[in-house]
């Protein structure tokens, strides 16, 4: 993985139904980095998720990928990007294993590969002993990791995923955190949305967004620093008071 | 796009598993075909027979009793007498019968002295599902008591025999059994289709799904795939339990049968998935499923209610509904051993049906989350 990828989003307009759920929003994404798409509910940051995904397409604005800065198609890269919906996105019915198999084969993924990766993501996410439980009946945190592990069969060079720890425990958010470290360690460019301001300080790079626009970018304690408060709680508050 | 048969088998296994851990779903597709023909075999018979009939015999000669001697023994009537003609008016007001039977006194009389002996009857118009069968029973039991009476056959100048083409007994098993593969083949397709569908929609794993390299036509052909094979398995369980349990007979080609019931059952889960496309909720999906799919099949299919005797709208109405189509197959599959040339006209209209709401069906599932 010696190229670097990196997604521009480009003056990116959303209308969803009678809501403006993105408003002109720019934002660069670049490798290696955890990027973190910061906002409250109700920014636009899974609206923001699916566009750059090509699950909803721009009103006005673009999103375009880049290999080692040269312009690629949406569907030359498509392979090695990967998406961990909000939402509860697996079969409550399937278990841990039948999921693997599943996206394996979605994804082509060959037989010794398969194997190798299985025991690796079983040992990093600590699922191993539950691989013939049912989706529906594990706890929030392994679930969402189960979400991750689907997602990083295929070695993705891209994830995206939105709001991962939503509705998780103190402790597995903490572990959940520390899978993704290792991932931005073997140069994946992670993008993650959160509505959780203190895991803002967590990721490399912050994008803050409200009502689908821009607000700030940068990273963490930059941020902060600049303006002069000591949280993202904040930061947020004081946008509230200057939009109001 | 490139189509990858190993992608499509992958959902289509993973929907299986779905549909064997379900068992709302497996108890519809296994026992409803078996349900259907039991309830429609049995219980409901067009064939009337043992109708009540309420007697009142105000003559009480040898000619009255030997005309009641005729309607009891014909097998289709049940005889009660009642003692006065309002009686026997009481007796279809309170539904004690069908029917009544009023012999005025001198009966015989009139007979005797050279006239013609007039009785009433009286029919329950009410339920006009017993007085079509009744008025035929009573034209030949009034020839046959005339005939009794009279003791001769009188010539007759023109003679007309009436022999029943394909169902020689009239048996109505006959004529509704093989319009139950129409049916069960409606219901099972359109609605576990749409309701599929719709759940993948509603939980969100339709979104993941999209963003994985699945093409639309893979996620297509792999969720529709297991519920083909249960339309096909309750076709299968139709067909057996006509032929044993109500030994009904198949005369056509079972090639022919088998094809109509795949174009008819692909026509069917095109459109539940078109359903479940528009709706993407899984309540909203069954009620079109049921509105769509089952009350054609059932009301204007020719099921039940001959599409020869509707108005000239729901006749024409009838043409684009793949069920009219698919139950002139299928009855004529069974009982008049129809080839393909005479049931031309209803394949066609099935293929071109079919491919008209695949088509649809395709062009509006998108690979997108776009409202």
């Amino acid at each position: 993985m010696a190229t670097s990828i990196a997604i521009r989003v480009h003056e990116v307009h959303k209308k969803l139904g009678t809501t403006q759920a993105l408003a002109g929003v720019s934002l660069q994404f670049e490798r290696g980095r955890m990027h973190g798409v910061i906002g409250p509910e109700g920014a636009g940051k899974t609206t923001l998720m699916r566009t750059v995904l090509g699950l909803l397409t721009p009103d006005a604005g673009s999103v375009g990928f880049y290999r080692d800065g040269v312009p690629l198609r949406f569907e030359e890269i498509r392979a090695s990007v990967a998406y961990m919906p909000q939402t509860q996105s697996l079969y409550a019915d399937l278990s841990i294993d039948e999921h693997l198999e599943f996206f394996r084969k979605l994804y082509g993924i060959d037989a010794a590969e398969y194997r190798a990766r299985r025991k690796e993501l079983l040992e990093i996410t600590q699922l191993g002993p539950f691989v013939e439980r049912a989706a529906g009946k594990l706890s929030g945190g392994m679930y969402k990791k189960l979400g991750l592990m689907c997602a990083l069969l295929r070695s993705p060079e891209v994830m995206l995923l939105d709001e991962p720890t939503n509705g998780v425990d103190p402790i597995s958010r903490r572990e959940f955190w520390d899978l993704l470290y290792r991932l931005a360690d073997r140069g994946i460019l992670i993008i993650i949305t959160t509505a959780y301001m203190d895991e803002a300080e967590r990721c490399s790079v912050v994008h803050l967004i409200a009502r689908g626009k821009t607000v700030a970018e940068g990273e963490p304690r930059e941020l902060l620093a600049r303006a002069h408060v000591s949280s993202f709680d904040q930061l947020f508050l004081r946008q509230d008071e200057v939009a109001s | 796009m490139s189509f990858r048969w190993s992608r499509a088998a992958a959902i289509a296994q993973k929907e299986m598993y779905h549909v064997l851990r379900d068992r709302f779903t497996l108890t519809l597709a296994l026992g409803l075909p078996v349900f259907m023909v039991f309830t429609f075999g049995f219980a409901i018979e067009f064939n009337v027979k043992n109708v009540p009939l309420a007697v009142h015999d105000a003559d009480k000669t040898q000619t009255s009793r030997r005309v009641i001697d005729t309607f009891g023994s014909s097998g289709y009537f049940l005889v009660d007498p009642v003692v006065s003609p309002a009686a026997a008016q009481q007796a279809i007001d309170g539904d004690r019968s069908r029917a009544a039977l009023v012999i005025p006194g001198g009966f015989q009389k009139d007979l005797l002295s050279g006239g013609v002996a007039k009785a009433q009857l009286l029919l329950d118009g009410s339920d006009n599902s017993t007085v079509g069968p009744i008025l035929g029973y009573v034209a030949s039991i009034e020839a046959i008591a005339s005939r009794r009476i009279a003791d001769f056959d009188p010539p007759k100048p023109i003679e007309i025999h009436t022999r029943f083409l394909f169902n020689p007994e009239l048996n109505s098993r006959w004529f509704v059994i093989p319009g139950l593969a129409v049916a069960v083949l409606a219901i099972l397709a359109v609605l576990l289709t749409a309701l599929t569908v719709a759940r993948e929609w509603e939980n969100g794993s339709m979104e993941l799904l999209l963003s994985t390299p699945a093409e639309p036509l893979e996620i297509i052909v792999g969720k529709l795939a297991p519920y083909a094979v249960l339309g096909l398995v309750g076709l299968a369980f139709v067909y057996v339990i006509s032929r044993t349990v109500f030994a009904l007979p198949f005369r056509g080609s079972h090639v022919l049968f088998v094809l109509g019931g795949i174009l008819f059952l692909a026509t069917y889960l095109a459109l539940g998935l078109l359903i479940s496309v528009l709706t993407r909720r899984q309540q909203i999906a069954m009620q079109l499923a049921m509105m769509a799919g089952m009350i054609p099949a059932f009301l204007l299919s020719g099921f039940i209610f001959p599409i020869a005797s509707m108005p000239a709208f729901f006749r024409y109405l009838t043409m684009v509904l793949p069920a009219r189509w698919f139950m002139t197959i299928a009855r004529d599959s069974y009982l008049k051993g129809s080839t393909l040339v005479e049931m031309g006209t209803a394949f066609l209209a099935l293929g071109v049906l079919c491919v008209i709401i695949i088509a649809i069906a395709a062009r509006k599932f998108k690979k997108d989350l776009e409202p």
